[in-house]
């Protein structure tokens, strides 16, 4: 294998430039314009054999095509005596003198510059790249020669959390953003830039990094997350002190606690709420839409709400809420799909709560439906089941089942008021089809044992596919999916299975966060 | 007794290959189909697998010696038979899927 750059190729490079290599590029690998598609697509084909073989190669010199598999560019460059050919697919450039493909540092620095270009044309975002590492990077290798190597028994990544005093709440929500693929990710690979330069100190992004680079240093011994409790109780106010908490509120102040400070206090992307692209929010937002339609003259008003978790009503609806000619009165939910279905059917507001429409002028009665606009890539469910009202707290113990893989499909906008032949068929293809778009993978499951107004939170967290630890406090014990399945989950998480998504879920006593 | 000429029918299937790869090509939806592609393998620790295994081959030859073809032969069988069932059905899917989209617009 040739690493340098060939005797040949730099011949080539001094008498001809490197046009003819940007030129082939730009037309025949990464496209970026619809006339430059149009002529790949009729072209690439091989001069000789007049097929579109894998492996086409264009000569440099005379941008003859030929396929490698039948050897008609090989042929080509010695009846030619053309040396240099450029592949087609990867843009890498053949040289036949020496007998294999050859590597030129200012000839992928082109290739690298039109692949982005032509990237941002078609609107790719993240696509993958392979690792290169810096001079820096290198250093740091040679001078930590230890490896780990990740094997399917291997308990990096589990940790129990000491109890700091009725901190369960806490440990239970960390367990489960701590085995966030996306977050771990982000960062183990260390790329959380401090905004708050001041005080670094206060800066829960910053705690969170540590906090993983706890988790995932080897050791057995459980962490005690102070740092973390001090922290939230700082930014927190409403959960600082020794009494129990709701884990769902805690999980919901922490991620926002994290969106403000990946933020900064530089207040640059402040102007933009709804714009932010911090790792929470390419991670955890969503978005709601709310059509509300009114009962006159049928006029839907939509709204399109970000959102970080589901709260799902359990218990059997009451009858005002529902449709004055409804049939599909919901009965008490038993799955997490029909919570979903409840979630998103439509709703009559009822008579006494009319709202303004914009087309009759005037207060008419509507109905108010909610869809998926966007899903986010960690779906975060949470069943309610502490019911407060005046006077008494309760808790619904109703057991609520969720799957492993969750299809969001059905939940869409896009499935909205589609319940008819040709697309029904549509969403039931997507729906049998093995990974649409929309599917979760269950990832975390958190777990509420007791009652509303005390009890103790454990949770359940997938290391690896398959390999299912139940976290309770300091303790960390192999569990099996069917216990995870049958846990009354408060949180669930999924993760998205799409591009780099793998959508998973978590649930808890009360919450269920599907990832 | 009627006969038709396999040749016609090679011929019309190569044809009807090229037809559909040209479509492809031409909507992007080619390029998106193998980014696509690239993301499932990688998830499905393919990629890493095949890694290794070149590793082996280059360690086995010695740097030096090793060329791209030898890896190519080496590595394609097993590459190929090392992609998920599940994978192939998805892509399988979406081809269909803009194929019929490209049929009704």
């Amino acid at each position: 294998m040739n690493t340098k750059c060939c005797p040949h190729l730099s011949v080539f490079k001094a008498t001809k430039g490197l046009e003819p290599f940007r030129i082939i590029h730009t037309y025949f690998i990464s496209c970026t314009s619809r006339e430059a598609r149009k002529r790949k697509a009729k072209s690439c084909v091989c001069h000789t054999c007049r097929q579109a073989r894998p492996r086409l190669h264009s000569c440099l010199s005379c941008v003859y095509f030929g396929c490698y598999g039948l050897k008609h560019i090989q042929e080509h460059a010695k009846s030619k005596m053309h040396n240099l050919a450029i592949d087609l697919t990867y843009g890498t450039i053949l040289c036949f003198a020496c007998g294999d493909y050859v590597y030129d540092t200012e000839i992928e620095h082109i290739a690298e510059a039109q692949q982005k270009i032509a990237e941002q044309w078609m609107g790719v975002t993240n696509s993958f790249s392979a690792w290169e590492p810096t001079d820096k990077e290198v250093e740091l290798l040679q001078q930590n020669p230890k490896r780990r190597r990740l094997t399917a028994n291997s308990t990096i990544g589990l940790r129990g959390l000491i109890n700091l005093g009725n901190t369960c709440f806490m440990n239970c929500i960390v367990q489960a953003l701590t085995h966030t693929p996306f977050l771990r990710d982000y960062f183990l690979s260390d790329q959380h830039n401090c905004q708050m330069r001041k005080d670094s100190e206060q800066c829960l992004v910053c705690e969170m990094s540590r906090l993983f680079q706890e988790f995932y240093s080897g050791m057995r011994t459980p962490h005690t997350p102070y740092r973390l409790l001090h922290l939230v109780w700082t930014h927190a106010r409403h959960l600082a002190g020794y009494e129990q908490q709701d884990a769902h509120e805690f999980l919901i102040a922490t991620l926002d606690v994290l969106h403000q400070h990946c933020k900064g206090s530089n207040g640059l992307s402040n102007s933009n709420p709804h714009h932010c692209n911090c790792i929470i929010d390419q991670i955890f937002t969503g978005g709601l839409q709310s059509d509300v339609t009114c009962q006159q003259c049928n006029n839907v008003s939509t709204t399109i709400d970000p959102f970080w978790d589901i709260s799902l009503d359990l218990g059997p609806t009451e009858a005002e809420t529902d449709f004055p000619n409804g049939i599909d009165k919901f009965e008490e939910p038993t799955s997490l799909t029909n919570c979903l279905k409840r979630f998103t059917r439509p709703e009559y507001l009822g008579s006494s709560a009319k709202i303004k429409c914009s087309i009759c002028q005037s207060y008419q009665e509507s109905t108010k439906q909610l869809t998926m606009k966007k899903l986010p890539l960690v779906a975060c469910f949470h069943l309610k089941r502490f019911e407060h009202s005046t006077g008494y707290h309760k808790k619904i113990s109703t057991y609520v089942s969720f799957p492993e893989e969750l299809d969001m499909t059905p939940f869409m906008s896009s499935s909205r008021n589609h319940n008819n032949g040709y697309s029904e068929q549509v969403i039931r293809e997507a729906a049998s089809c093995l990974s649409s778009d929309y599917k979760y993978s269950l990832y975390a499951v958190v777990n509420h044992r007791g009652t509303a107004d005390s009890g103790h939170y454990t949770s359940f967290v997938r290391q690896h596919k398959d390999y299912w630890f139940r976290c309770e406090d300091h303790l960390v014990i192999r569990a099996k999916l069917e216990e995870v399945l049958r846990s009354e989950g408060s949180v669930a998480t999924g993760i998205k299975l799409a591009v780099h998504k793998v959508k998973q879920m978590c649930s808890n006593n009360n919450n269920m966060i599907f990832l | 007794m009627f006969f038709y000429s396999i040749q016609e029918r090679k011929n019309r299937d190569a044809q009807m290959r090229a037809t559909i790869n040209q479509k492809l090509v031409v909507s992007g939806e080619r390029d998106k189909l193998k980014e696509l592609l690239r993301t499932r393998l990688i998830e499905c620790g393919w990629r890493d697998q095949l890694k290794q295994h070149c590793k082996e081959i280059v360690k086995q030859k010695g740097l030096e010696h090793v060329t791209v073809d030898d890896l190519v032969a080496e590595i394609t069988p097993k590459g190929r038979a090392l992609v998920p069932d599940q994978v192939k059905k998805e892509l399988l899917q979406k081809i269909r899927k803009f194929l019929s989209e490209q049929q009704q617009s």
